[in-house]
């Protein structure tokens, strides 16, 4: 026992380079980020313990019995949660804390937000929100979920079709494309008090809208020059300008976190990835190395150091590349990924016989675990952050 | 009307040349004007060296985009009007994989579909929707739809029909025509359908 976490507190040394020495220097160790962590949850059951599992599992940690632990979690649930975090063979708890009000299910989350702070130093995610497609026969409807797909609640009822949505800052509404009216407008939905707009309603098509971070302006794609192409206004509707002048269609807009550029789509040959600054200027490849097929749906990671997209034309794969270009790494099969606010975690689709489900991907890990099942099929995912 | 069909093109090209060497500039509006005397002139999309390209005509034209204005559709598609989707079901055309191209396949249902536009005086329109088999993302497959639409919306409007009465739809891969998951599938489901609107 005392050997195996000797072993792990090596690699954990050996992997990280982690340990800083220089004298009157405090000694930081860095988190283990990149490899499955080991860890143990006891003294909990149902609910909490359910949660606890699936959440940080989705940080690519393996449930596993105390003596092959690295970590210990340690608690119990009597009214409210309480619980402690342990390195394997230290004798006291890193720390240990108590959970009050909500529902239990908060509180789980709540602690496991705390534990994988600790273990993988990254922002929390599990009392997030997502959005996306929800299908049911030939229609198509909005829904929203907690990250893990608990809470589902399906936002409209239109009976007709709607594409995948995307967040307004701050979680306050969403903007999506809609055909309830005939041809396709992209709508905005306040989540407060339900209310729509059209949000653009240019002749021809008005598709795949994307809110800057910074919450000032909206890229989207209008072909009313004639062509599929990539525009931006601001939230209000005013200041609409033309970013790209392409025949062949543009597609996928996805903004970099300080809100000065875009990353989309243009098919010259194949679809490749390309950026363009929101303010005008031409539009530059980025150089992806082994990226083979279509590159389509990229999304920034918050934290701005990658581009995840999809890779394939049917048998897709769900990729990372540096924001910048540069070499592509192949992650699982799947679809339209969208980076969890602490870049890290993606959400992605992924088809299975006739339908469609979501699933949560641990980037470094590679590991994937499916959110919990609605009915219907399930598709285009967007985290609110 | 030869002339000024040959200027046209003439014109299309250079707005082309100039949309391609000069990206920062908006490229030109072009609306082909209708030659309703001297027959329709032909599409050029297809037109290329290796296939038929005659000595000493200019290198190949490729149809410019139109773009699209709502003060002339608007009051005959968004009025009270009914859709007629039977008229022109045997004018649906099909695209290859990842293709916008009007294939020469499907040029004599475009004639088909143009002819009755041309005969008929009245104030028609038409619904063009584009559509994409499953083998693509979603948004992707919203705007490679959108551009199957456009092109046949060119096409028809190089054949003389005004373009005011030809809107655009795409439903991407949401309105499989099979649902299967093959070619035998996928090639009927990446095509144009066109509706046939008529006021009421």
């Amino acid at each position: 026992m005392k050997m195996h976490h000797l072993t792990y507190l090596a690699a954990v040394l050996l992997t990280t380079g982690s340990v800083s020495a220089k004298p009157d220097e405090p000694i930081e160790i860095r988190k283990p980020t990149t490899y499955v962590v080991p860890i143990s949850v006891s003294g909990f059951e149902g609910e909490v313990e359910s949660v606890l599992t699936f959440d940080l599992s989705v940080l690519g940690m393996e449930i596993t019995t105390p003596d092959k632990a690295a970590y210990l979690v340690n608690g119990s649930q009597n009214g409210r949660l309480q619980g402690s975090l342990t390195a394997a063979g230290t004798d006291h708890a890193l720390w240990a804390r108590a959970y009050a009000g909500g529902l239990i299910r908060a509180q789980a989350h709540a602690f496991a937000n705390d534990i994988v702070k600790e273990i993988r130093g990254t922002a929390p995610i599990f009392q997030t929100r997502i959005a996306f497609r929800l299908q049911n026969g030939g229609t198509t409807e909005i829904a929203v979920s907690d990250f893990d797909g608990y809470n589902a609640e399906v936002l409209t009822h239109d009976g007709t079709l709607v594409d995948g949505p995307c967040w307004l800052p701050g979680g306050r509404g969403l903007l999506y494309t809609s055909w309830k009216n005939g041809g396709e407008e992209i709508l905005e939905h306040n989540l407060s008090s339900g209310e729509r707009r059209v949000f653009a309603g240019f002749p021809g098509a008005n598709l795949s809208p994307e809110v800057s971070p910074d919450g000032r302006k909206a890229a989207m794609i209008l072909s009313r020059s004639g062509s599929p192409n990539l525009w931006v206004c601001n939230l209000d509707g005013s200041g609409l300008e033309q970013l790209t002048h392409t025949r062949d269609e543009d597609s996928c807009p996805t903004w970099s976190p300080d809100s000065r550029e875009i990353c989309f789509v243009c098919r010259s040959g194949r679809a490749e990835l390309q950026k363009v600054s929101a303010s005008g200027g031409p539009a530059r490849p980025v150089r992806l190395a082994g990226a083979y097929g279509n590159s389509t749906s990229p999304d920034w990671s918050p934290d701005g150091k990658w581009l995840a997209f999809t890779s394939g034309s049917g048998n897709f794969t769900i990729c990372v590349a540096p924001a910048d270009g540069g070499d592509t790494q192949k992650l699982v099969a799947g679809e339209d990924p969208c980076w969890a606010p602490n870049s890290r975690t993606i959400v992605f689709c992924r088809r299975v016989s006739n339908k469609r489900i979501l699933c949560l991907l641990d980037v470094p890990t590679k590991r994937v675990k499916d959110v919990r099942q609605i009915s219907g099929s399930c598709s285009e995912p967007a985290w609110a952050r | 009307m030869k002339n000024a069909n040959l200027i046209g093109v003439i014109f299309l090209s250079l707005a082309l040349a100039a949309g391609v060497t000069g990206c920062k500039h908006r490229p030109p509006s072009v609306t082909p004007i209708p030659d309703d005397t001297g027959g329709p002139p032909k599409p050029a999309a297809h037109a290329s060296p290796d296939n038929g390209g005659v000595a000493g005509t200019p290198a190949p034209v490729t149809t410019d985009t139109i773009p699209l204005s709502n003060g002339d559709y608007a009051p005959l598609f968004e009025g009270a009007h009914n859709e007629d989707r039977d008229k022109f079901k045997a004018d649906t055309i099909y695209f290859d994989f990842d293709s916008s191209t009007i294939k020469e396949s499907e040029g004599a249902k475009l004639q088909d579909v143009a002819n009755y536009f041309k005969d008929n005086k009245k104030v028609e329109g038409l619904i063009m929707e584009g559509n994409c088999d499953e083998r693509g993302t979603e948004k992707y497959n919203l705007s490679l739809g959108e551009r199957r639409a456009l092109a046949a919306r060119e096409y028809l409007a190089n054949l003389g029909v005004d373009p005011h009465r030809l809107k655009t739809v795409t439903y991407g891969a949401s309105k499989p025509v099979d649902t299967g998951h093959d070619e035998a599938a996928w090639k009927q489901n990446r095509r144009d359908d066109f509706v046939l609107v008529t006021p009421k």
